[in-house]
């Protein structure tokens, strides 16, 4: 019972992960070319159904709220069309039963914003009619792609920053579990802050879970104590900033601006945004020219940062932005020589990371300790 | 140094809210009542602090209204237990599912608002200042004073040094015997549960007023079902189950002291360290003693709706 519902989001993903490379979807490139399938069949927008799958409540202020804004938009874009939702869905048969129940309900479209392994690819499998979008998988079929916001370009954007104002060179990072968007996020960052101080390091705490806010506020208080002045991570909600603030630390966020949970602590968040995302895949869906592939939505345009906290000093928050507009003009900020934190050489010197690699990373750079 | 004593104040603040939850817990088993919806309860008293205080900046209104509410949501639960005598572990889940429910519909408008007033941590001079000690056990907020001193104190002389006590654990061991010696049966378990409801929800109050401040779905995360499982694990007693509780924090505490560390431990354990530490705690000493187990026990009508025509 105690955590159910944490089970569910992306803590399997690795599982799943595996499963997809297996299955020989490894490769390169930001969109993956789609499969050769050929496209479903169009949908009259008075007909269509799109549906949409939460792990979380849509009140969560984060996560949840955030993909559910990109719903709001579809039913905008969309007015004849009808959005359904279905919240707090479990990693267990329950989500399998719920995908089942969109389907009987004629969904033409499923988005999920967590992964769900096998309760979801059964469901697929036999409703080639319908589409999926499946948050965070690597498992691609004929009716099914996958998306992700490419949150590492922002984290190394706000990391930068980060070095600037760290004083004590030591970084603090509240992971739910050691899967590739918590080595993604707190990789990028200290990258991020090691380009400005050379010594920067990151120590990382897993707490098990993507949202409990008793369990993150313990987990950055025994970051702080240990000398961590600036606190990311990537939790479901505000927890450790507001123990930021009240230790006169700083924190970088996800999700949402959250800095009225602690306006001095503040630093950044790294945004979603799936509204443009989720209607171009829903207009490609009912236009009858939707194919699956992997979505990654770009940096500056469905992932980026929030407006700098109003305690960010102007040098920070210009060294960073300077950074923000190179990335933006095509340059990579993952640049070899990359080291593991076992001293190996991961990424050699003249090398780069795709975004693929990145999506799929499972180590933790130099510098970095408590995940792996 | 910092470091321990970061732990010690992080393990005392986090344990509050299980020792204010399992100390209800204790006021309602030991007059008979299993109540399983303490974590339920946590959840309303969450919210109605947060609720309170985004209204009235007052948390100290806050804890009060979140108590009335756990004492009115106790009273239902009381008169399906108690005076109706339906099943005690069905109602108490239904008070659960009931009590997260409604918190997190009312919580819709209020999740996302930071608690704009909390129980703030006050530092005692000249005690603060010790070293080590200072910070950890001497500048934390009011309520943790009174969850882990005041509280326990009053509940082990009520139990245990006055003639009331002796009422009500008798009611609690064998309401036949004590309603033939006049003991008002139902009287004392309808208000003794009522009572630990209101704790309960208290301790949801603690949790959005200063622990966590603010309201969020799930932010009771579990907490209410390991306080029911502490209230075993300590006795039935109120100093060992605020003592539990505290050892609950300290080794959760631990396991993310552990990680900043690098403790050579992976991570899962470190998360499994409070549930194993638990278990072991539970069994050595009733493996150990045979004494202990007679003490540990459990009231002997546990659980079982007293008929007085039946008896």
């Amino acid at each position: 019972m105690i955590d159910f519902r944490n089970l569910s989001r992306r803590r399997f993903l690795e599982l799943s992960g595996a499963t997809g490379v297996a299955l020989g979807v490894s490769g390169a490139g930001l969109m993956r070319p789609a499969l050769a399938a050929t496209p479903l069949a169009p949908v009259a927008e008075e007909d269509a159904v799109i549906a949409f799958g939460y792990v979380g409540p849509t009140s969560d202020e984060g996560w949840t709220w955030q993909h559910d804004q990109g719903r709001l938009a579809v039913q905008e874009a969309f007015p004849k069309a009808k959005t359904i939702f279905v919240e707090n869905i479990p990693y267990s048969a329950d989500a399998g039963r719920t995908f089942r129940q969109f389907v009987s309900e004629g969904a033409n479209m499923i988005i999920t914003n967590s992964t769900y392994g096998d309760f979801i690819y059964d469901v697929a499998k036999n409703a080639p009619e319908t589409a999926f979008l499946h948050c965070d998988d690597r498992t691609l079929m004929d009716n099914m792609g996958v998306f992700y916001p490419s949150h590492w370009y922002p984290s190394y954007v706000t990391g930068v920053a980060a070095g600037h104002m760290s004083e004590s060179s030591k970084l603090g990072y509240v992971a739910s579990f050691p899967v590739p968007s918590s080595f993604a996020g707190s990789n990028a960052f200290l990258l991020g802050a090691r380009s400005v101080k050379p010594d920067a390091t990151i120590q990382v705490i897993a707490i098990n879970s993507w949202f409990d806010p008793q369990a993150s506020t313990q987990a950055a208080r025994a970051l702080i104590d240990n000398g961590a002045d600036v606190l990311f991570g990537i939790m479901d909600e505000p927890g450790y900033l507001q123990v930021a603030e009240q230790r006169g630390k700083k924190a970088v966020m996800l999700n949402t601006d959250s800095r009225k949970y602690g306006p001095n602590a503040y630093v950044s968040s790294i945004m979603f945004d799936f509204r443009k995302f989720y209607v171009d895949q829903v207009r490609a869906r009912l236009e009858g020219k939707w194919v699956p592939g992997q979505f990654l939505l770009p940096f500056g345009d469905g992932t980026d940062r929030d407006a700098w906290g109003e305690t960010v000093p102007a040098g920070a928050a210009k060294a960073a932005d300077e950074v923000r507009e190179k990335i933006l003009g095509g340059w990579n900020p993952f640049q070899g020589e990359i080291k593991d934190n076992k001293g190996e050489v991961r990424v050699p010197a003249g090398q780069s990371m795709s975004d693929n690699d990145i999506y799929n990373w499972n180590w933790s750079v130099d510098g970095s300790s408590g995940l792996a | 140094m910092d470091l321990l004593a970061g732990l010690i104040q992080t393990a005392i603040l986090a344990g509050g809210v299980l020792a204010l939850a399992a100390l209800g817990e204790v006021l309602a088993e030991r007059v008979g009542v299993v109540n399983l919806g303490v974590e339920g309860l946590i959840a309303l008293g969450a919210i109605t602090g947060i609720a309170t205080v985004v209204a009235v900046p007052s948390p100290t209104l806050g804890l009060i209204l979140a108590m009335l509410v756990g004492l009115l949501a106790g009273m239902v639960f009381a008169t399906a237990t108690v005076i109706i005598r339906a099943n005690q572990i069905l109602c108490g889940l239904a008070l659960t599912l009931m009590g997260t429910g409604v918190a997190a519909m009312v919580g819709k408008a209020y999740s996302g608002i930071p608690a704009p007033v909390t129980f703030a941590p006050i530092a005692i001079p000249f005690l603060s200042d010790l070293p080590l000690v200072g910070r950890a056990l001497f500048t934390q907020n009011v309520l943790v004073y009174v969850i882990y001193l005041v509280l326990p104190f009053a509940l082990h002389h009520l139990l245990f040094r006055t003639r009331h006590g002796l009422d009500l654990r008798a009611v609690g061991e064998n309401p036949a015997a004590a309603d033939a010696a006049g003991i008002p049966v139902t009287r004392i378990r309808f208000w003794y549960v009522s009572a630990g409801a209101a704790l309960a929800a208290g301790a949801g109050a603690y949790l959005t007023l200063a622990f966590v401040p603010s309201w969020s779905e799930g932010v009771v995360a579990g907490r209410g079902w390991i306080a029911v499982a502490l209230v075993i694990f300590a006795g039935y007693r109120p100093w060992t189950a605020v003592g539990a509780a505290l050892l609950f924090g300290l080794i959760t505490s631990l396991g993310f002291v552990g990680q900043a560390r690098n403790w050579p431990i992976a991570a899962p354990v470190l998360s499994m360290l409070p549930y194993l530490g638990t278990i072991a705690l539970m069994i050595v000493p009733v493996l150990a003693w045979q004494k202990v187990r007679r003490l540990m026990a459990a009231p002997a009508a546990l659980g079982e709706p007293y008929f007085r025509d039946v008896r």
